[in-house]
């Protein structure tokens, strides 16, 4: 029978918390779990593979974006129908991943995100990073018409022929993020948006903050204005 | 008897001499022409956009100071310098050492991952080889 889900975490040292979110992972979702290990120095990899997941390491740290597509590597490689990735450091909740995926799997959409945002949810970002998001989420709008609450939500689930795309040339320098839903409309893919819970963590860690705001927020501004200037492209 | 140089005058002098209406042309399309290069390499996907802000800061500078001739003399004076033309050396200079000190971490860096890639493959090769001979 072939395969269909796929969980694809990419983990650089969370030897605390993977065991935990494979465990969780495989038993809400029913789907194969991949730990990309990015180079950790810790004993991420054994214990993820402890916990029951395939784990794919690399020989040093390649940066998430990298981890992110040797599993749709992968996935793709072993045919998987839907790809969802999600966090190694607990926040996102396994039970929404298999949600994301539904709509993915009855041929209803090609990408599904994971939004933080809705009244009622408990998640909070830093002022700048929520401006950042807004003026993201603008650019986003006038730029290509799509309306997406949270555009730079990591958790999301992928299709086999979007995962196709990804490995291709297409995907981005170090990983794929707003700038990506300009490109996968172009292309006549179709995005959806669904509300998803984020777990706390006390020591939360962010790949963006003071000054890589700023610069984060100008290379995204670049990837969206050149992803409109490139011709559509499908695998 | 020796003629009496005045300084400030001297300095003024070579402060306005450099304005020349030809040199902010070509200061002008150079940006410009550095500006569009940069942006068309990243959309072919020749230039990652993570290498854009030193060279996308270096254009704008050349434009502001070049179609701006005050600006130009602002900063010569803020640096000490005498004429605009050294103010203009001195930042390529700077501009030069940045992006070759920026390419030297780089390429420090993918020498020592290159290394550590080649030896997992030869390691991955002498297991790969074991096992087919114990097969």
């Amino acid at each position: 029978m072939q395969p269909r889900g796929l969980i694809v975490i990419p983990a650089f040292n969370e030897e605390g918390m993977i065991a935990h979110v494979v465990a969780a992972a495989t038993v809400q979702t029913g789907f194969d779990v991949l730990v990309v290990d990015d180079g950790s120095s810790d004993r991420t990899a054994e214990r993820a593979r402890g916990a029951g997941a395939g784990v794919v390491t690399h020989p040093f740290n390649l940066g998430y974006g990298c981890a992110l597509q040797t599993g749709y590597r992968y996935a793709h490689r072993h045919g998987y129908e839907v790809v969802v990735q999600i966090d190694a450091d607990g926040q996102h909740d396994p039970a929404d991943a298999a949600r994301l995926a539904d709509p993915i799997l009855r041929g209803e959409a090609d990408i599904v995100v994971g939004c933080r945002f809705f009244s009622g949810s408990s998640y909070t970002m830093p002022p700048l990073r929520r401006l950042g998001v807004q003026w993201l989420r603008f650019l986003l709008r006038s730029l290509s018409g799509i309306d997406l609450r949270d555009p730079t939500s990591g958790l999301q689930a992928l299709s086999a022929s979007v995962v196709r795309l990804y490995t291709s040339e297409a995907f981005p320098s170090d990983y794929p993020d707003a700038d990506m839903f300009v490109l996968l409309q172009k292309a006549g893919y179709r995005i959806r948006e669904l509300e998803v819970r984020m777990k706390e963590r006390n020591d939360a860690r962010s790949m963006h903050a003071g000054i890589g705001v700023l610069y984060y927020s100008y290379k995204m501004t670049l990837a969206m204005i050149m992803n409109v200037l490139r011709p559509a492209q499908r695998p | 008897m020796q003629p009496s140089i005045d300084a400030e005058a001297l300095r003024l002098l070579f402060e306005q001499q450099a304005n020349s209406s030809s040199a902010r042309v070509v200061a002008f399309v150079g940006s410009l022409v550095l500006a569009g290069t940069i942006l068309e390499l990243v959309r072919r996907r020749r230039l990652r956009e993570e290498f854009t802000p030193l060279w996308m800061t270096a254009a704008i500078a050349i434009l502001v100071l070049g179609s701006y001739y005050p600006s130009l003399v602002a900063v010569t004076r803020l640096l000490g310098a005498w004429t605009p033309s050294s103010t203009v050396f001195f930042l390529g200079l700077v501009f030069l050492t940045g992006i070759s000190l920026s390419y030297a971490v780089r390429l420090s860096k993918l020498s020592t991952q290159m290394k550590v890639l080649a030896q997992e493959v030869a390691l991955l090769k002498s297991a790969a080889a074991a096992g087919s001979d114990g097969a």
